[in-house]
């Protein structure tokens, strides 16, 4: 259990320090000492953070059922046509920055919630799916053809060996379009989605330090969390399913 | 160029490149081509693909489609290099389409008014673009083949968009109203993304060396380094802002160096801070990875430890080492464009502004050229790598 004290401890941290921000008041005080106002009211810190984790729960979870099924119709005897482009597409969309995305996504869509939605989404996918991709095509051959050979349906052959075995790289994936994706959902801020880069970007436009800081702490402190979460989700699976799997 | 694998003996029809032309067929009829604004913030009328370029224009993009559709259908050998010509030749006169929508519905007597590019055009040059990667990956065809194809087409379209039909289109309206700015923030651009790089280097390589000396710093030196990548940009940009306020308020002497809390200062930080995870994994990988049976018959040759690391080592390494700076300039070129935030400038600052005026263009006007400079950073320095690359003869 020692595993999964950082991800709780940081949470605790988070969360508290979301909820307690006010009482800070007297040290951003000191930091900006010629502002009225150096505390972030416009929004509650736990709103803005709740409205932040949603906002990546929601494109982690679609980017992951994507990518994944996309993933496997590409490695599929039907889907093979695909693969190559598939791969392709997942690699040169990553150099696409994904500010970039975001600001293209605007024109489109308009401000608010749903382009940056959309745009988490669909760079979000693009890790996932290049992981996938490379879970399912490391797999050795025999492991399949012993599959196939212990009597195993297609259908068996994906879901008992070949997406246990890949599941390691394509949680890899996830951590990584995660992390890509808390960035960048502060930096929706800009365009009208409610999150932590809020009280940054006031804070920047107002020349007020001390709501950059609170933005920045908080969103810093995110990242921080989800990422020994992921740690710690990451040991977990080793520990449960390498010494079955390993050859 | 040759047709090579199973292809080469019989043909099979090629279901990727029907689908993508099927798809882009649909959505160019269904989605609007053009939009025409009475001036830069009201939201324009949009027009369809006959109402855009007439029947004649409609006409010959749906035979364009359909033609390709058809030869990946046909069971001809060299249907790839024709495919090649054909989509190689639409995407290079696609500006063309906005040019003829220009020209038939832009009013004469509204100076204001401005042609904007609506999601089916957008959709049609995003699906031949996955066309034209298709048909070169069919084809085989050489890193250097692709990239002469790439400027081809990027100068046509820089042609199309310098003459007098496309002076209407709202990006070119963006960019003329500000030709010194743009020019302005394309070098603050690269000299921040490429002064990350460099700094980043060279401090990676000392790192590197460092963890390979005493194995001891690997875990603490790849774990702070990795700690930095986790931090949101936007949070470490954020976070550097007061501390170098403070640092330029306790020494007023870094003010006259041009320091400040914000603009390049914090950025370039962020940015080289940013740089050291891509950067010291892969050099160290790199340098460690080198098989041992090379470095001893180095030895083996009366190489010293000296020789034995600039002439054996660092040339094997070097691709490897190209692959990380591959990765932190695609990375920097990115996050130079959310420095603009903090005031550092770059294309970034387009961007933001765009949004924060409501004004669509001028947000393409920063991302579209961010995302050209990455994906120009991302051929070089692949085709860099690849041509430092041993002969297996050696390696």
């Amino acid at each position: 259990m020692r595993l999964w004290l950082p991800p709780v401890l940081l949470a605790i941290l988070l969360c508290g320090l979301s909820a307690s921000m006010p009482a800070l008041e007297p040290l951003f005080q000191w930091v900006q000492p010629d502002k009225q106002q150096v505390v972030y009211e416009r929004e509650s810190f736990l709103f803005l953070l709740q409205n932040h984790l949603l906002l990546v729960l929601i494109s982690a979870a679609v980017g992951t059922l994507v990518a994944v099924a996309g993933g496997i119709f590409a490695t599929r005897p039907s889907g093979r046509d695909f693969l190559p482009l598939v791969s392709q597409v997942a690699s040169i969309g990553q150099t696409f920055p994904p500010v970039a995305v975001l600001a293209l996504a605007v024109p489109v869509l308009g401000f608010g919630e749903a382009p940056i939605l959309v745009a988490l989404m669909l760079y979000g996918l693009l890790p996932i799916l290049r992981n996938t991709l490379a879970g399912l095509e490391g797999i050795s051959p025999a492991v399949k053809e012993a599959a196939r050979g212990m009597g195993m349906s297609p259908l068996q052959v994906l879901v008992r060996a070949e997406l246990p075995l890949a599941g390691r790289v394509i949680l890899a994936g996830i951590r990584t379009s995660v992390t890509i994706n808390i960035a960048t959902a502060a930096i929706g801020s800009t365009i009208g989605a409610r999150t932590l880069g809020d009280p940054v970007i006031a804070g920047l436009v107002n020349g007020n330090t001390a709501y950059v800081l609170q933005g920045a702490i908080l969103i810093g402190l995110l990242a921080l969390t989800t990422d020994s979460l992921f740690e710690a989700l990451e040991r977990t699976w080793d520990r449960r399913f390498s010494p079955q799997v390993a050859v | 160029m040759s047709v090579t694998g199973p292809d080469a003996s019989h043909v099979v029809p090629n279901r990727v490149i029907s689908a993508l032309g099927l798809l882009a067929l649909a959505l160019v009829w269904l989605l609007d081509v053009g939009t025409i604004q009475p001036n830069r913030i009201v939201p324009g009328t949009g027009h369809g693909l006959v109402s855009a370029v007439g029947w004649g224009g409609a006409a010959l993009v749906t035979a364009m489609l359909a033609g390709s559709i058809l030869l990946a259908f046909l069971k001809v050998r060299g249907r790839y290099l024709i495919l090649l010509a054909l989509v190689g030749l639409s995407l290079a006169l696609l500006p063309l389409l906005l040019d003829v929508f220009a020209a038939r519905h832009l009013p004469e007597d509204a100076p204001y008014a401005r042609s904007s590019i609506a999601a089916g055009f957008w959709c049609l040059l995003f699906l031949l673009s996955l066309m034209l990667i298709e048909i070169l990956g069919q084809l085989g065809s050489r890193r250097e083949i692709q990239l002469l194809l790439l400027v081809v087409i990027g100068g046509s379209w820089l042609m199309f968009l310098q003459s007098d039909g496309l002076e209407s289109l709202s990006l070119v309206r963006e960019f003329n109203a500000r030709p010194a700015k743009f020019e302005q923030a394309f070098w603050t651009h690269l000299a921040l993304a490429f002064g990350a790089v460099a700094i980043s280097a060279a401090l990676a390589f000392g790192l590197a060396l460092k963890m390979m000396r005493s194995p001891g710093w690997q875990r603490p030196i790849l774990g702070f380094v990795s700690f930095l990548q986790t931090i949101p940009s936007l949070a470490v940009f954020g976070l550097l802002i007061a501390p170098l306020s403070a640092l330029v308020a306790a020494f007023p002497a870094l003010e006259a160096l041009g320091i400040r809390g914000i603009g390049w200062t914090p950025a370039l930080l962020a940015l080289v801070a940013y740089s050291l995870l891509p950067m010291v994994r892969n050099t160290f990988v790199a340098l460690t990875e080198v098989p041992e049976n090379l470095a001893d018959a180095g030895r083996g040759m009366g190489m010293n430890e000296r020789q034995l690391f600039f002439q054996l080592k660092l040339p094997l390494a070097l691709p490897v080492i190209i692959e990380g700076v591959r990765i932190t300039t695609i990375q920097a070129i990115g996050l130079t464009a959310v420095a603009a935030l903090i005031g550092a400038g770059g294309f970034g600052s387009f961007i933001f502004q765009g949004l924060g005026q409501a004004a669509m263009d001028l947000v393409l006007l920063g991302a579209l050229p961010t995302i050209a400079l990455a994906l120009l950073a991302d051929a070089v320095f692949t085709m860099l790598a690849a041509s430092l690359k041993p002969t297996p003869a050696t390696a």
